[in-house]
């Protein structure tokens, strides 16, 4: 399958105080089209980082990003801005909802950004689906203080997936969760992967989580360090990949 | 303590940009508080001033009420009462200082005030400091001293002569000038002075049979008599001719009392950017606070007890004041500076340099102080009340809610009325007070109902932005609904700078629609011609000037005082069959025809609708006028809508026989109508004659564009200070904003990880500002209409109908939108730079 992700040694570096912190150090990878993979490390091993760079969300110092066969990371803030409107969608640890708008208004946001009419046709259509898969149709008129956290990350799944976006990134969505909503949430991220053919990038601490994937890279100190393949698996018990782990002592 | 205090100055430093708008808000609160503070000491020691000039060491001022003066004989008597030690006569005539003018449409040369004085008393009462030449010789009566404005005018030096023109059947003067008096209170509206011997003025002006009178005398107590004595002995010698009594302390309480419309107007403008002012600093302290909730907690949780945490606060609060009283001062003075520079142009009493008193301008920044610490109490107790617990979690609940900002916008408001109430000119009667409580109250009314019409007025704001941005418009309703009481208090501010503008230009239009109502209204011509003094009703003017082909009419006016029960009456003489023909005067009691026809009879008044109400007279009811010659009774014959504007209210108007019986010399003015369709050829042949007489032609036009001048001078300088008041309120909107896009940082950051562009969020705020403005201009318009209403109705009752300005109200409407949209540059370019990595991980 051809990558729609590329990444080709890309290094991040922060100005902190006096020095610099490099967060990557020359990370380089592909992910397939309809592909899942996840990402794990430990905190401050430059996950997050790598994923902002992805998603096109942040620059990095050197390297490129490949979004589609778009150089991401070279392409000016408003043509970046448009890439990632229609390419990509993205889940956050803190649910991130726009508290003003209605569980509908924050699904719709995508259409409501590109200038579409979230009310009529296709969009309308599309909205109605992705409150439904997430099961929270009859919420819709309910604003995110009216939700509990789940719903509420499930509300910020079905914003990132509803206009279709070919890639869709998870920055530990799983992480503010209990378990079974959490599996809720994996689940949704799993069925749009299988049955919608998208691409799912997930960073998470999150062994259970991350043995959702097809592959698994692991990152310490910036760099990957390693590669673990679990393939694609309709059951997806942790236990393959934590036998993995701690084989290569991780 | 020092800590703390650290602490809280470095917190200012940290939000360097924020800090400085704040203080300049508070600056520019302070600065207009002392501009007012400085502006009210000038007008006062330029009243002071004034009347020194005036009345020189005169303890009492006897003052003619009757056009032609004061007879030897009361002169006389003044000097021989009890206790008077010296009684210094004076003539007070206009006239030109000599005419050019040989036909051929030649202009008039600009008109003098000649003084005569007695040369060997007048010198003991008044100073009249000279800064050429000499003082008035006993032994000459061809001598004149000058001003120095009618000097630097006419190019005048010691030695040269000046040649004044006397009444019609008087030669004029050729006299020698002696010397250029420094002083600048003269009583020419110009500063065009002329003072002359007595015997010389009187020998112009009094020719014939009417020589030896004065318009006043000033009198000098002797030594160790008691003043109120002298008046006393004064008003049992003096019986011939009716007359005032003036103190210093009344003249200069008169003058005072002409600029207290002004200084009302001033004090309401203070208060509105005080209230601005407070809103700012409010909404800088309580966006610090929430900026620094978990800090807060964090130094709670480390054993900062409540008290050290309001401390903090409140030590910013200082810092800002302190910043802003030291701004506030440096503008206030330019600021009284650039305002005693416009009044001198506009109130004649007001003319002379800035006055800064040390006690007051102390006592304004303590004001400004004061309500800095006043906005900053609310911050520091919700600071301090916040639990250590609920501020170490995420976004905890700062809102405070609805009342207690409610409550707080009600004490800042009761601490602003106080200090707008020390401000405004104490008024005659407790009624006085009436008027500026009530405009105060429609202001306060309106800040206060923002909170409950923003949503509804919002959405409906929001529906002329929606077709265009339909997406910001969506994500902006939000966010004005996101804290109803912050936007509320900003839009409060803006509220009040628009009514404020919206009521200036309300009252300018009211005014000026009631001079233009006089003008076309009572004026029975096409063209008013002013003589310089008064002009006889037997002078041959008056036929030459009839004579004029196309000429339909000319009617005289002459305008004098009487003195009826006990109070002095502007009086206007004219002539009922030329109103009648020309069917002037718009009658709410009695019959035109029959009224007008009875003052040429004699004996009748006409009056206007408010005089008759204070005088407490009806149609048939009898005026009582106290003349030289005795009791003169005018029976009410009509009352009209509006009649011709006195020094002080509206005249009474009589017919010409009563005239000469109540003292009046003649006419001041004639009223030209022309033939239909003669205008254009027999206006320069009039115009011509006119000259010759030197009589001054003025084109309706031209009077209602002198009379627009003059007020447009007047409010212009109002204007400037209700903009300040929206400069204030614009920067409030800045800092909303700011603090609404630093509250909304994630929300930005997942709407542009969404896909939103930095354009989209700029346009955001943009709108959001664009929606908060047009909210608070449609209020602040109306409750400045209303405004406008209430002092228009507070004035007299003069205007014909109420105009609310539409021009003015258009363009503070426009500019407050322009402005406040302006003020969202700031907080949108904040906005567009956050970074999305940055505010998704924002906590």
């Amino acid at each position: 399958m051809p990558a729609i992700l590329e990444a080709r040694d890309l290094v991040k570096r922060y100005r902190l105080g006096a020095g610099d912190v490099e967060a990557l150090r020359g990370v380089s990878l592909s992910v397939e089209r309809g592909e899942f993979v996840a990402f794990m490390g430990p905190s401050g091993s430059g996950k997050s980082t790598l994923l902002h760079l992805l998603g096109g969300l942040d620059r990095p110092t050197s390297g490129e990003v490949i979004l589609d066969g778009a150089a991401i990371s070279s392409l000016s803030d408003d043509a970046a801005t448009r890439l990632r409107r229609e390419q990509t969608g993205f889940v956050f640890q803190f649910f991130n909802l726009v508290p003003l708008l209605s569980v509908r208004e924050n699904v719709a946001l995508p259409f409501m950004i590109a200038g579409q009419d979230p009310n009529r046709g296709e969009a309308a259509e599309r909205i109605g689906d992705a409150i439904a898969a997430v099961d929270l149709a009859g919420k819709e008129r309910n604003r995110p203080d009216q939700l509990s956290a789940g719903e509420q990350q499930r509300v910020a799944i079905a914003r990132a997936l509803v206009h279709r976006p070919a890639l869709v990134l998870a920055d530990e969505p799983t992480g503010n969760l209990d378990f079974t909503t959490g599996t809720d949430v994996l689940e949704s991220l799993w069925r749009s992967c299988t049955q919608r053919g998208q691409t799912i990038v997930l960073v998470t601490h999150d062994a259970k989580a991350a043995a959702y994937a097809d592959r698994v890279f692991f990152l310490r100190d910036g760099l990957v360090r390693d590669e673990i393949v679990l393939g694609r698996r309709d059951e997806h018990g942790a236990a393959p990949l934590i036998a993995r782990l701690a084989q290569l002592g991780l | 303590m020092g800590a703390i205090h650290s602490l809280a100055r470095r917190t200012l430093f940290a939000r360097r940009a924020r800090t400085i708008l704040t203080i300049l808000g508070i600056g520019l609160g302070i600065g207009v508080l002392v501009a007012a503070v400085v502006t009210n000491a000038s007008l006062d020691a330029a009243a002071a001033s004034t009347v020194r000039e005036r009345l020189g060491n005169a303890d009492v001022r006897i003052s003619a009420l009757e056009e032609r003066g004061l007879s030897p004989a009361s002169v006389a008597a003044a000097a021989a009462a009890p206790g008077v030690a010296i009684a210094a006569p004076q003539l007070e005539a206009r006239t030109y200082p000599r005419l050019s003018a040989t036909g051929g449409g030649a202009a008039l040369p600009d008109p003098v005030t000649v003084i005569g004085v007695d040369p060997v008393v007048d010198p003991k009462v008044h100073a009249r400091p000279l800064s050429a030449g000499s003082g008035l010789p006993a032994d000459r009566a061809d001598v004149a001293l000058v001003s120095e404005a009618l000097a630097r005018d006419d190019g005048l030096v010691v030695g040269e002569t000046i040649t004044l023109e006397g009444a019609a059947d008087a030669k004029p003067a050729v006299l020698t000038v002696t010397g250029i008096v420094a002083a600048t209170g003269g009583p020419d509206p110009a500063g065009r002075n002329v003072v002359v011997p007595l015997a010389t003025a009187q020998a112009l002006f009094q020719p014939g049979d009417a020589g030896g009178r004065v318009s006043r005398v000033d009198v000098v107590a002797a030594d160790g008599a008691d003043p109120s004595a002298v008046e006393e002995a004064l008003v049992a010698a003096l019986a011939l001719e009716p007359y005032s009594l003036t103190t210093p302390a009344e003249a200069e309480a008169d003058l005072v009392a002409s600029t207290s419309g002004l200084r009302g107007i001033i004090a309401l403008v203070v208060v509105v950017v005080l209230f601005g002012a407070a809103f700012l600093v409010f909404n800088t302290l309580a966006m610090s606070v929430a900026e620094r909730v978990r800090e807060v907690g964090l130094l709670r949780a480390a054993g900062m007890t409540r008290r050290q945490v309001r401390l903090l606060v409140l030590f910013q609060a200082v810092h800002l004041g302190v910043g802003g009283a030291i701004v506030g001062l440096v503008l206030g003075i330019g600021l009284a500076t650039g305002v005693t520079v416009l009044l001198g142009g506009a109130v004649p009493a007001a003319a002379g340099s800035p006055v800064l008193p040390p006690l007051e301008i102390a006592l304004a920044l303590l004001v400004g102080l004061a309500v800095t610490a006043a906005a900053a109490l609310e911050p520091a107790f919700l600071a301090a009340s916040i639990p250590p617990v609920e501020a170490l979690r995420l976004q905890a609940d700062l809102a405070g809610g609805r009342p207690v900002r409610l409550r707080w916008l009600l004490a800042v408001l009761v601490l602003v009325g106080a200090v707008g109430l020390l401000l405004i000119p104490v008024p005659a009667t407790a009624a006085g007070y009436l008027a500026p409580l009530a405009v105060y109250g429609i202001l306060v009314v309106a800040a206060l109902a923002i909170p409950f019409v923003l949503g509804p007025l919002g959405r409906l704001a929001g529906l002329l932005v929606a077709p265009f941005l339909p997406l910001e418009e969506r994500l902006t309703r939000g966010a004005l609904v996101r804290d109803r009481s912050r936007a509320a208090l900003t839009v409060g501010a803006l509220v009040v700078a628009v009514a404020m503008i919206s009521a200036l230009g309300g009252v300018a239009a009211s005014t000026r629609a009631a001079a233009d109502a006089w003008l076309t209204e009572v004026v029975p011509g096409n063209e008013v011609l002013v003589a310089v003094h008064p002009v006889a009703l037997d002078d041959p003017v008056l036929d030459e000037l009839r004579a004029v082909d196309g000429v339909a009419r000319v009617s005289p006016i002459g305008r004098f005082a009487i003195a009826a029960g006990g109070y002095r009456l502007d009086t206007v003489a004219i002539s009922g069959a030329d109103f009648a023909a020309d069917g002037r005067l718009r009658f709410v009691a009695g019959d035109p025809a029959t009224a007008l026809a009875a003052l040429d009879a004699g004996g009748a008044a006409i009056l206007s609708r408010g005089r008759a109400d204070a005088l407490g007279l009806d149609l048939g009811g009898t005026l009582t006028a106290t003349a030289a010659e005795g009791p003169v009774d005018l029976a009410v014959a009509g009352i009209v809508d509006r009649s011709v504007p006195g020094e002080s209210g509206e005249a009474v108007l009589v017919g010409w026989p009563d005239a000469s019986r109540l003292g009046a010399l003649g006419a001041d003015l004639f009223a030209v109508r022309y033939a239909a369709g003669a205008e254009a050829t027999a206006r320069p042949a009039l115009d011509d004659v006119a000259v010759l007489y030197a009589l001054q032609p003025a084109d309706l036009g031209d009077i209602r564009g002198a009379v627009g001048t003059s007020l447009e001078r007047m409010f212009d300088l109002l204007d400037m200070l209700a903009v300040v008041a929206l400069l204030v309120a614009a920067l409030g909107i800045a800092n909303t904003l700011t603090m609404n896009v630093l509250e909304r940082v994630r929300e930005i950051g997942v709407l542009r990880a969404a896909g939103l562009t930095r354009r989209q969020v700029w346009r955001m705020v943009v709108v959001e500002a664009t929606i908060l403005a047009l909210v608070g201009a449609a209020v602040g318009a109306v409750a400045g209409v209303a405004a406008a209403g209430t002092m228009v109705a507070a004035g007299g009752g003069t205007a014909p109908s109420f105009d609310p300005g539409w021009l003015t109200l258009g363009m503070a409407v426009a500019g407050s939108v322009a402005l406040a949209t302006l003020a969202a540059v700031y907080p949108a370019r904040v906005a567009g730079r956050i970074e999305i990595v940055r505010a998704v991980s924002y906590e």
